[in-house]
Formats: C-alpha cells, structure tokens, sequence
C-alpha cells in the first residue's frame, strides 16, 4: 500500500514537472506546420526541393511541371499550405496527421496536382502545377501522412493524393535542357524511401490569440 | 513627502541619467500605453513610434539616439510577460541583470533586416547590385481583424551567406577569343571565362518577425520586410511582402469603409415596430429601435458602426442596415382573415404596373 502511494506521489511529481517544463508561457506553435505558411520541402533521400516555373510539359497533359532542384536560393521553390476548397483552415492553426491540404506554388497560384497522365522520364504519375489563383479542382489534395497529431516542422512526412492515392515521389530521373539536372517529380503507388519530405526554408505563420470580444461597458 | 515629490518626478523626467544605477525610466509613458495594455496595444504603440523616432527620421534632433534607445528598452521589458512583472513590482532598478536583445533585433523583427528605408521601398542607388528573388505571402484576414487590428508572429526560416574557406568561380561569362593557326589565318573560339571570389556557402537562419494587421486595412495592400527575401550569393537578400487579402464574413458586407448586414423580422414585428440588438466585430452591441411600419427592403443608416478609415481611425463609415421581411408559414383559417381584413383597413390595391422600368 505504502509503495502505491509512493510510486504515485513520484509518478504526480515526475508529470508535474514534465509539464511544468514544457510549459513556456503561451502556447508556441513554433516547430509545427500551420495553415497558410510558406515553406520549401525537401525531398529527403535525394536532397532536392520541390520546385514548379512557368514551363510546360512537352508531354503528357502539357500542364506547368513541377520538378526537384538542388539549389536552396530560388524563391520558386515555395509552397503555400492551404485547406480544401470552401473549408478554409484557420491562419496558424497545425496541421494534423492525416489532413487533407492544398499545396499551392507561390509564384504561379498552381496548385501541387496529379492525375492519370504518364510522367516523361520514368512511367510513373505526371505530378503537375494545376489551376488559377489558388483555385484548380478535386485533385489538387493531398493528405499528409505522419507519426503522431500535427505535422512536424523537422519531421519527415509523406504526401498521399487523393483520388488517386498515389506518393509524392522522386526517384532520381534527371532532364535536360532547358530545366538541366531538375529531378523528375511523380506520384507512385508504393510507399518507400523515395517518398519522405520535411519542411526547410519557409515563413511559418503563429496562431494568433483570439480577439477578445467585451461586453458593451 | 517632498522628497518622494521629487524623487518621482526625475525618474519620469529621466532621459539623461547621471547615476546610471538609479535610472528609472517610465516604460508605459515612453510607449504612451496605460499601464492594462494589452500585448497587442505595446507591439502597436512601438511600431507606430520606432516609425517616428528612428534617428534616420529625425537627424536634426541630438537626442534622437537615446529617445530610440529608450523605446526599445521599453518594448522589450513590457512586451516579455516576467521582466513586465518585475517592473510593475520594482521599477527599472527590479530587472534581473540579463541578456538584452539589441534594438537592432527588435527593430528588424517589425521592418526586417536590412536597415530602414523609409515607406519600405528601396533606395534607387541599389539598381547595379544583384538581388535575391522577392517572397510573398498572402496573408488571410478576418474582419474582425480588419475592425479592431491583430499581429501575427511569423517564424522566418531563411538561407543566410555566410563566408566559406576558399575560393569560388563568380561573374563567369562567355569571351571571345582569337587564336592565330598561321600565317594570315585566325580562329575565333568561345570561351566560358570567370572571375575568383571569397567563398559563400548558404545557411540556415530563424529569427521571429512582427507583422501588424492594421485598422481599417484595405485587400491587396502590402507590408514588406526588408531583407528577409531570398538571398543572393553576389548580392544582396530580396524582400518578404505580407500581402492582405481580407475574408468574407458571414454577417456583414464591406464596401470601403462602410459595413452591410441584413436582418429578417417577423410580419408582426414590421407591422408593430421591435426592439434588437445587432453584435459587431468586437463584440459591442449596437442598439436597434423601431415603433414605425418597417417595410420590406427597408434600409437604416447607423453613423460611425462601420469600419476604421485606413488613414484616419478616428473617422469611421456606417453600418447600413436592411430589413426583409418573414410572411407567417401556416395558412390563415376565414375567421382570421375577416379578423385582420377589418384589423388593418386597407382596401383592395391590384395595381399593374411594369416594375423592371422605374414605374
């Protein structure tokens, strides 16, 4: 009996202070992903990021082209996190495990798209940049796949699509000119090392505090 | 007593202090906040002021240097939830001997990094220096926001050049260049030709950045942060841009600076007049009395219950407010219809008329 309360007066201790440590004041938000961040994802197995320019493809559905680039500088390497269509997420609230976002390509307004098109290098899924000022159609979402309840800034997650189910992937396909040593971006229906990301270079919004609403004096 | 008359009129006179350990300064009175303000109320007290007193605004006035200074010793005690504490408690003498983040970073986490050019836009001198790509961001704002102003924290994670050992190729372009092969018999070959420059490689950085969401802000307009862009290995960082786009709201309309809503009464209470509130933004009430006949489509003007002018926050727009009216759902039984036919004494109207064309 004496060892139970022991034991309990140690284990109420031990969680009073993992939360008294973890405790900073306000609620940060600092190392997850939030709606309406701007950020850069790197592909982890062949460090590239993903990127999308006003180029088309010569194939396929001749749609804008997203591809991997090596170098860490080019704006045109950031990606809007947004919520579907007609359900927008609240600015700076976490992303969750298993939600479906948008990822728009900041400098078209395309959004990160896949469908049934070939990809030209190596057979898998076209991944393409679909739509207009943020607004393309139903296969522009993407789910996020991760360990635990919100997106990670420093973890590795998978992007799922919806509708067709297929990875986020990269397998190390290079094109030539005019876009030399660009990866090749395709969607693949298996999960592997080929199809982590995390989150580099970015502007990650805050949740801000609710405004207060008084009661009329 | 007049020791103490004394005593607590130096230190809210204090700017230039002799003693340097009995220097009091009074935070509140330099930020001009009440002493309950708000977080938000500081964050926008500062940017307003650092706006007007950074010494590249005023280089006439010699004390220009330690009005900044000041400032940014006051934001940073009443904008940090314990050192405010300790001040409340103790004064300025209370604060705990500790790391003071320059005013540089606290300035720069407002308007970003790159020094302060005035309006936000680049100097012309800066056209021969290569710079890194622009970033925007569009920023999501509700009308709330818009009514009584917001600021969001923003983590910025950015790739900074940092000096490397070596040397690398820089400025590389293609030349021309004429070899002889004989007598009267020339080749002209294109070469790729570079230069030599110190080493650069990029690093990742994160530091916090401000931005305000002020009154009465209109969609589309922008907020730049000098600097805090895309960097340019041989030239200089592009800017970050925050730009508005303001939210639909599902209880009122903006047009400009004024605000719309509708409200449905009952046929009864158009008839017999009501009494109601309506809640705004901020959660005030705005009271509506009616003892006339409110027809349908009816439209009341209230002044000043509309949105803060961007330029001006003390003039505000209206609210304008227009009734429709909810017919009764069940059918009236004969009794009631002779009940009401000698009730309202209104006879038959029947009028034809061509109601597209103003008739």
């Amino acid at each position: 009996m004496e060892l139970i309360r022991a034991v309990h007066g140690f284990v109420r201790s031990l969680l009073f202070l993992l939360l008294w440590s973890n405790c900073e004041g306000r609620e940060s938000e600092l190392n997850y992903v939030t709606c309406g961040s701007l950020v850069k994802l790197l592909n982890t197995r062949h460090n590239v990021r993903l990127h999308s320019h006003d180029v088309k493809y010569g194939s396929g559905s001749g749609q804008q082209s997203v591809t991997g680039v090596e170098n860490a500088d080019d704006a045109n390497s950031y990606w809007q996190i947004r919520g579907k269509p007609n359900r927008p997420c609240q600015r700076g609230a976490a992303i969750k495990c298993g939600q479906a976002i948008r990822i728009t390509h900041m400098k078209t307004g395309r959004n990160l798209h896949t469908h049934h098109f070939s990809s030209p290098l190596s057979n898998n899924q076209e991944v393409s940049a679909f739509g207009e000022n943020g607004e393309g159609d139903d296969l522009d979402l993407w789910t996020v796949q991760c360990e635990g309840v919100h997106w990670e800034r420093d973890e590795a997650v998978r992007f799922k699509h919806v509708g067709t189910d297929v990875f986020l992937s990269v397998t190390g396909e290079q094109y030539g000119h005019p876009i030399r040593g660009q990866r090749e971006v395709h969607g693949m229906s298996s999960s592997n090392q080929h199809n982590w990301w995390r989150t580099m270079e970015g502007v990650f919004i805050q949740p801000s505090q609710e405004l207060i609403r008084h009661d009329e004096l | 007593l007049k020791v103490a008359a004394v005593l607590s009129s130096y230190s809210l006179s204090c700017r230039m202090c002799i003693l340097p350990l009995s220097c009091r300064r009074d935070f509140y009175k330099i930020l001009g906040v009440s002493k309950s303000a708000s977080v938000r109320d500081i964050k926008k007290a500062y940017r307003k002021l650092a706006l007007q007193l950074h010494p590249d605004r005023n280089p006439d006035d010699p004390k220009a240097q330690d009005k900044f200074a000041d400032l940014g010793a006051a934001y940073e005690v009443l904008s940090d939830e314990e050192k405010r504490k300790q001040y409340d408690a103790y004064g300025e003498d209370g604060l705990k001997e500790g790391h003071h983040s320059s005013h540089n970073d606290i300035f720069s986490s407002f308007f970003g990094d790159f020094g302060f050019m005035f309006g936000g836009n680049r100097q012309q001198q800066d056209r021969n220096i290569p710079r890194g790509n622009d970033i925007i961001l569009d920023l999501e704002v509700t009308l709330e926001e818009v009514y009584s102003g917001n600021f969001v924290e923003v983590v910025r994670n950015k790739p900074v050049a940092k000096e490397a050992p070596g040397k690398r190729k820089c400025n590389c372009r293609q030349e021309m260049r004429t070899t002889q092969l004989g007598p009267g018999r020339f080749q002209m070959t294109q070469e790729t030709v570079c230069d030599e420059c110190p080493n650069v490689k990029l690093v990742n950085e994160e530091r916090t950045l401000e931005v305000e969401i002020e009154q009465g802000v209109r969609d589309e307009m922008e907020y730049p942060f000098i600097g805090e862009g895309e960097p340019h290995i041989d030239g200089e960082p592009g800017d970050l841009r925050f730009r508005i786009k303001v939210l639909k709201h599902p209880v009122f309309e903006r047009r400009g600076d004024d605000l719309y809503t509708n409200v449905t009464i009952s046929l009864v209470e158009a008839l017999v007049g009501f009494e109601m509130d309506i809640i705004h933004l901020d959660g005030h009430k705005v009271h509506i009395v009616r003892d006339k006949i409110t027809k349908p489509g009816a439209r009341m003007w209230k002044k000043g219950e509309g949105l803060p002018n961007f330029d001006n926050i003390n003039i505000r727009g209206s609210l304008i407010i227009t009734f429709d009216v909810e017919f009764p759902q069940t059918q009236l039984d004969e009794q009631q219809k002779d009940g009401l036919r000698s009730l309202l004494k209104q006879g038959s109207v029947q009028k034809v008329y061509n109601g597209l064309q103003g008739y």
